[in-house]
């Protein structure tokens, strides 16, 4: 059984089925284990796991991975599922009186039924059956979670949870009673063991598929330890309810901020393609919203775009597919989605120009346009707005994902910093005037209802929303550290060798070639960053500290994330970055050209993975 | 495919940086030298085809260093179009641990780069494991950036870099770039744009 569970959680991290669980005997001949009940109910029940997990991967098509395991090596998977659980479950109850019958014995009462032992010595009688019916326990509540999460539309999703609770449990009490026997036995157990008990496994051969894995025999793989395994189904199943928890509420910009948080955890092939699988089903959101309410939600159109016939233009379909596709590429693996990022931004650019072209051809200039017109005219022109801004989201996530994957040496923070702020101040331009425009609206429906008091409306305007603000924390932190690497390099306080063979020109190129090809940020290029560092001093920016502007902010804008934990959470996070830097500064002012070999910097992320904070130590 | 080039055990070798002499491939007879190496100090196993392929076709991209007339560190290499760009490959790149941190590697893979360069690439890539910070630095030095990460690229899970350099190019301004690019989107507009995945 612990083996079993070794060679499950080694094919989750991508090895092959051939070569991990169907290594074991039973599993590829379960006719053969129909007369041991324990055994066949186990077996059958690994089948049917796999075979569910296998469904879930397959329709979520994440690529890379999946290529790999969803092969199958012409093995069958396919049993009985819907008994395996109701053999699983009476092979728990003939256990569970195996266990009472121990425990009447110890107690010295009499035993009502005459039970078979599960093995030979009365000693261990009690404890072996504790840590089977554990096992049996994990497996069909494991079970039932893959069958909750598969429920349509989310309908499973708070019965997933409860079983999810069920499957830690019963984790933490296998690996207790290991603890508790491995203490008795007194013995050393190897770390690499693949068994809680540490002896070999019976049943398993890694050859035996050796021929079903074309088209060259396999190298031979190391299978996960057993404490490995339970380790990695404990995250597995952390991740799983996390999706659980899902709000499912049909709000784009809330989904792409859960995608964004639940990826922070860096969660494995499994629990990415169960994610993809309830955010997506039919070509709707969770199953139930339909793309385009979707994005006339997020865009804040007006109500009557529900009867409006944009839904069918070419271009309005596509920003449709555009959407979809950017959810699936959210949900894969941090390399192959910063790529995909990278690539589709043109796809959205692509788009803006063909909504933009459809404006002008339709409308061309807005006066004397009869009155309905005038609505799909908004309408696009609001579209146009929330494209643009999504186009900055996915750069500066593009961007974000470069630190977190370690793309970016030192010697190219200053560049991708600028990169940073330069695409965070459009994408704040872009949110507030799509929160201004949404208001205007909302104020026009209310004007029959209320006074309307002179210049408040002009004084609401200029209000920047929370979220806004929050943004603007971020903006400042990165001009602040464009800044800060600029004037270092610039009074030669971090010394750069020349590269023999380009120059700093192509490095930039290279990194930002997808944002300079989909126009991102118009016309904006090397020059345009080279002309705003080549003066930058600490003189300067001793007089002007961005960093004391990115606290003051994330101060003020805490309170209106008080109910979000994770907002702020990351303020404080940007509050000690900005302190730190802060702090650096103004030593590195003091010290100036005295920044000698008894002092060393570097730029590290201790406080925040994407924002650098700069430290001065003694060497 | 691999670079050795960190680390170095206990045990170096004394030697001037004048003592390490650099020859081109020369044919047949410094092919087992390079296997031998190769076997030696990389993890991937290759076959003699596999590096056949390599000095064969492109033997000015490879070079041997010699201390004493011992050899001491290769490099492997090939160059090809690859999607509308000529560009130059670093297959193999190895130093014998005793000699490693002396700049040999560095040489070497110059050498070949250098070549590439004259030959009319736009650009140098290799991969490079996640963990090989002797290789990430020495390449970073040279001017390299990591252009992408390959999750699991390798059998035994660790993911990789793609490392890419690109050569100076003739000056565009980048609003030409844009302005050109922006007419063909529009004047592909009307067809049925399909979306990346």
């Amino acid at each position: 059984m612990d083996h079993l569970l070794a060679c499950e959680a080694t094919w989750h991290k991508g090895h092959s089925l051939a070569q991990t669980v169907f290594s074991c005997i039973y599993l590829l001949r379960p006719e053969r284990t129909t007369s041991h009940a324990l055994l066949h109910s186990y077996s059958s029940v690994i089948r049917a796991t796999c075979k569910a997990v296998i469904s879930v991967v397959s329709d979520a098509r994440t690529h890379e991975e999946e290529d790999l395991f969803t092969m199958m090596y012409g093995l069958n998977l396919n049993g009985e599922d819907e008994k395996c659980l109701s053999i699983l479950n009476a092979v728990e109850e003939t256990i569970s009186r195996q266990l009472r019958a121990c425990r009447a014995l110890s107690a010295r009462r009499k035993v009502l039924e005459d039970i078979e032992p599960l093995q030979n010595n009365p000693m261990l009688e009690e404890g072996y059956c504790r840590a089977i019916l554990a096992r049996l326990r994990f497996r069909k509540h494991f079970y039932h979670v893959l069958m909750c999460l598969k429920r349509p539309q989310g309908r499973g999703l708070q019965l997933a949870r409860k079983h999810v609770a069920s499957c830690i449990s019963e984790l933490k009490a296998i690996r207790e009673l290991s603890g508790q026997h491995t203490a008795c036995g007194g013995q050393t157990i190897s770390e690499d063991r693949t068994t809680a008990s540490g002896r070999q496994p019976v049943g398993f051969d890694a050859s035996l598929n050796a021929r079903l894995s074309a088209p060259t025999p396999p190298r031979s793989i190391k299978i996960l330890s057993w404490s490995e395994a339970i380790e990695y189904f404990l995250k597995l199943l952390q991740d799983l309810d996390i999706i659980s928890s899902c709000s499912l509420e049909n709000s784009l910009d809330c989904v792409l901020h859960f995608v964004v948080q639940f990826q922070k955890s860096q969660p494995d092939l499994v629990a990415r393609a169960h994610l993809q699988r309830l955010l997506l089903q039919d070509g709707k959101l969770f199953g139930r919203e339909a793309i385009f309410s979707v994005i006339s939600k997020a865009a804040t159109l007006p109500e009557v775009v529900k009867n409006h016939d944009i839904e069918k233009m070419e271009c309005v379909i596509q920003l449709g597919q555009l959407v979809i596709n950017l959810l699936r590429i959210l949900c894969a693996n941090s390399a192959w989605q910063r790529r995909k990022l990278g690539k589709i931004l043109q796809d959205w650019r692509v788009t803006y120009i063909q909504l933009e072209l459809a404006l002008r051809s339709k409308f061309g200039e807005p006066s004397g346009t009869p009155s309905g017109e005038n609505i799909c005219m908004n309408i696009l022109k609001q579209l146009l707005v929330w494209v643009e801004e999504k186009v900055y989201w996915i750069a500066s996530r593009f961007l974000m994902l470069g630190f977190e994957l370690e793309l970016y040496s030192t010697s190219e923070y200053g560049m991708v910093y600028w990169y940073i702020y330069v695409v965070s101040v459009k994408l704040v331009e872009k949110l507030h005037h799509r929160i201004s425009i949404s208001n205007r609206g909302k104020r026009v429906k209310c004007r029959g209802k209320k006074k309307r008091v002179p210049g408040k409306d002009a004084t609401r305007d200029i209000q920047f929303s929370p979220t806004v603000l929050f943004l603007q924390s971020h903006i400042c932190l990165a001009e602040g550290l464009t800044m800060m690497l600029a004037a270092l390099r610039n009074e030669k306080m971090i010394l750069e060798s020349p590269t023999p063979f380009n120059s700093d020109q192509e490095r930039f190129f290279q990194h930002f070639e997808l944002l300079q090809k989909a126009g991102i940020p118009d016309h904006n290029s090397y020059q345009s960053f080279e002309g705003s560092t080549k003066n930058a001093s600490l003189s300067m920016l001793a007089m002007y500290n961005h960093f004391k502007d990115a606290q003051r902010i994330a101060k003020e804008v805490k309170s209106s994330f008080s109910d979000d934990p994770e907002r702020l959470s990351e303020l404080r996070r940007i509050e000690q970055v900005a302190e730190h830097n802060s702090v650096a500064l103004s030593l590195l002012c003091r010290v100036g050209d005295a920044l000698d070999s008894s002092l060393k910097l570097s730029f590290e992320f201790s406080h925040h993975p994407h924002f650098a904070t700069a430290v001065v130590r003694r060497s | 495919m691999d670079t050795g080039v960190s680390g170095g055990g206990d045990e170096k070798a004394e030697f001037d940086p004048s003592e390490i002499t650099y020859v081109s491939y020369g044919g047949e007879h410094h092919l087992p030298l390079i296997m031998n190496l190769v076997d030696q100090e990389l993890s991937e196993p290759y076959s003699i085809f596999t590096y056949r392929y390599f000095v064969y076709l492109w033997p000015q991209l490879s070079f041997l260093a010699f201390h004493k007339e011992k050899c001491v560190g290769t490099v492997v290499c090939k160059m090809g179009e690859h999607r509308s760009t000529y560009r130059g490959y670093i297959a193999m790149l190895v130093v014998v641990k005793p000699y490693r941190g002396k700049g040999i590697a560095t040489e070497l893979v110059s050498r070949s780069i250098r070549v590439m360069q004259e030959s009319g690439c736009e650009e140098v890539t290799l991969e490079a494991e996640v963990t090989n910070k002797g290789a990430l630095a020495l390449y970073g030095r040279l001017g390299f950036i990591r252009a992408k990460r390959l999750f699991r690229y390798y059998l035994n899970g660790v993911d990789a870099f793609r490392l890419k350099l690109l050569f100076p190019q003739p000056y565009i301004h980048p609003s030409l770039l844009m302005e050109a690019h922006e007419d063909s989107i529009r004047r592909s507009s009307s067809d049925t744009i399909e979306v990346s995945h």
